[in-house]
């Protein structure tokens, strides 16, 4: 383990950016967890991707970042704390600017592999199906499908903005794969587990590690076209009737928006087609128009 | 009072973006939109938009054209002193031009979008930004000549005319062209002088922009401030090196000379000094930083060059 940013803490220690590596030599991968420091499932696969790679003997190089934003993670917010920022909207960061700056400089430098792979849970109030979103097609597109996640969701604007880690790496000519899994703040060891046999099932596609082989089977491989985004037709109190992961047919009951004083029932909401439930609301209290469940096509 | 939109919050309960019309429309009529409150932390934005809606009923027969005066846009964050719009998290600053299906926010932001556009002139009003003192200036868009000139009468001490940032086009600012963006004062904070003298530079500005007679202001422009017109290179951020507690030893809008101290910054332990921060040009301090926990890269204040 090695520390490869620093920086002074005021009333506290230090603030250390940690990166673990295994083998060296090309293909190189770098895998980065905890930008977000509520979000804890990135944390927890990068950490048992961790402890099936030192037992290894990789053919090529793996950096992993299991926890970038220690501070965040400490009180449960997805910023840096301190001044609030996100250390996802300052990339490439700048070695002379403000703390958040300089920490996303010092992983951008350290993430110089060929392929980059950014972990995250869903946000707080939404819990998703482990899942890839990657570009349209290409040879990221490939690796994404090496990973054998419940869902590959090709985005043609996916975090395309240059002061995401994502945009910045692939502005640098890297290869970048957004993974998330499960919702932020809780941990969900189930999908956490099947974010490290994804991300070891790229690394064997990839021929750096052996015998890392998960029987997992991509449920959806989709574009936005083949994903029903279900919204909330009235501000309310959501209960889900399903959980992700399951699969559905058409009028299938997803849930239903009631009262939040009274419990009157005020719409339901129903599937359109055939497919995989690949997002739900978490957090019950809803606004009108807000994103209640996503389901995937599946064949 | 129209409420450009309304939006129902789950426990029932609706918030409304107000918009408040002085002057009679028409064809040809020019509009000016006055905005305010786009971060819930910027409170003397959202009293300046008021006081010039204080101002304008008493005149408004004699306006020539259309204001509209939008006192809040993120009443939820002002409700709570919060910068974003709480619970979705996310800086309405960086939602423009806003979606017509999206979330809350997004929803708003294509609302306040849509009702402005086609405005002659757009004024954004800020306060200062978070733990910081700044002198009252005016932000206008790097090279649009036209926008520092009109911003001159805005009786602010300094017209900063910045290059647009990374995500500046997600910005309400970088939605209208020409708009200008005024701040100053203490962030979540009111000061009645930076108060009054905004809300006179806002309605000096209408008298430039044509709907209002010059003769018809409540006070005399000749006692409006000069400001000067300054860019990026003139501005010099300062930073701490040091982690710890930043002690200033000046105050906004005194002058400096070049390697005079500007603060110190102390171990938050022992209060020892550890670093002792000097001005890197002779000019104005233009911006201090009101709180003293710092990091090694924290701005503690700008200096600019005149």
């Amino acid at each position: 383990m090695s520390v490869v940013f620093s920086i002074d803490a005021p009333y506290r220690g230090q603030y250390e950016l940690h990166r673990l590596t295994y083998g060296s030599g090309g293909p190189s991968v770098a895998i980065v967890a905890g930008l977000h420091g509520n979000e804890l499932n990135g944390i927890h696969a990068v950490n048992m991707l961790n402890k099936m790679l030192r037992v290894q003997r990789p053919k090529g190089t793996v950096h992993l970042f299991p926890l970038v934003n220690t501070f965040g993670a400490d009180q449960a917010t997805k910023r840096w704390p301190y001044d609030d920022q996100d250390i996802n909207h300052a990339f490439p960061g700048d070695p002379d600017g403000s703390v958040v700056q300089r920490i996303a400089h010092a992983l951008f430098e350290s993430t110089d592999a060929e392929l980059c792979i950014d972990v995250h849970s869903g946000a707080p109030h939404v819990r998703e199906l482990p899942q890839v979103r990657a570009p349209m097609g290409g040879e990221e597109l490939e690796l994404a499908r090496a990973m054998k996640l419940p869902v590959v969701w090709r985005r043609p604007g996916i975090r395309l903005e240059p002061t995401g880690l994502i945009g910045a790496w692939r502005a640098a000519g890297r290869k970048a794969l957004h993974v998330v899994g499960g919702r932020g703040i809780t941990l969900d060891n189930r999908h956490a587990t099947t974010m490290a046999n994804g991300l070891a099932n790229l690394l064997g596609h990839l021929g750096i590690s052996a015998n890392m082989d998960s029987p997992m089977e991509t449920a959806g491989d989709v574009t936005h076209a083949d994903v029903d985004a279900h919204r909330a037709s009235c501000g309310g109190f959501f209960v889900a009737e399903v959980r992700v992961g399951d699969m559905v047919k058409p009028g299938h009951l997803l849930g239903y928006i009631q009262s939040p004083i009274g419990g009157e029932r005020l719409d339901e909401i129903r599937a359109a087609r055939t497919g995989v439930v690949m997002t739900i609301r978490a957090y019950p209290m809803i606004h009108a128009q807000e994103l209640l469940v996503r389901v995937a096509a599946t064949p | 009072m129209t409420a450009v939109i309304q939006v129902e919050l789950p426990s029932g309960d609706e918030l409304a973006i107000i918009r408040r019309r002085f002057g009679r429309g028409g064809p040809g009529v020019p509009r000016v939109a006055i905005v305010a409150g786009i971060r819930g932390d910027a409170p003397e934005g959202i009293r300046v938009a008021h006081q010039v809606a204080r101002a304008l009923e008493a005149i408004e027969d004699r306006l020539t054209g259309v204001v509209d005066v939008y006192p809040c846009a993120n009443p939820l964050g002002a409700h709570q002193g919060t910068r974003v719009w709480p619970f979705f998290d996310v800086d309405l600053n960086r939602r423009f031009p806003g979606k017509e299906s999206g979330h809350q926010p997004d929803r708003v932001a294509h609302a306040l979008y849509s009702d402005i556009r086609g405005a002659v002139q757009v004024i954004e009003l800020r306060g200062a930004r978070e733990a910081f003192s700044e002198v009252i200036h005016a932000q206008v868009r790097e090279r649009d000549t036209a926008a520092a000139e009109f911003a001159m009468g805005a009786n602010v001490a300094l017209v900063w005319a910045r290059k647009p940032g990374p995500a500046a086009t997600q910005t309400f600012a970088h939605q209208f062209p020409g708009t200008i963006v005024l701040e100053g004062g203490t962030g979540n904070r009111l000061n009645a002088e930076v108060g009054k003298d905004l809300e006179e530079g806002v309605i000096h500005l209408l008298s430039q922009v044509g709907v209002l007679a010059e003769k018809d202001l409540p006070f005399h422009w000749a006692a409006m401030s000069r400001p000067v017109v300054v860019n990026d290179a003139q501005v010099f951020r300062v930073r701490a090196e040091r982690s710890g507690l930043f002690l200033p030893e000046f105050t906004v809008w005194s002058e400096v000379e070049k390697g005079a101290t500007l603060g110190h910054v102390i171990d938050p332990e022992d209060g020892a000094v550890m670093e002792t921060i000097l001005s890197p040009t002779t000019g104005r301090v233009m911006a201090v930083r009101e709180h003293p926990v710092v990091y090694s890269g924290t701005m503690v204040a700008r200096v600019v060059t005149l």
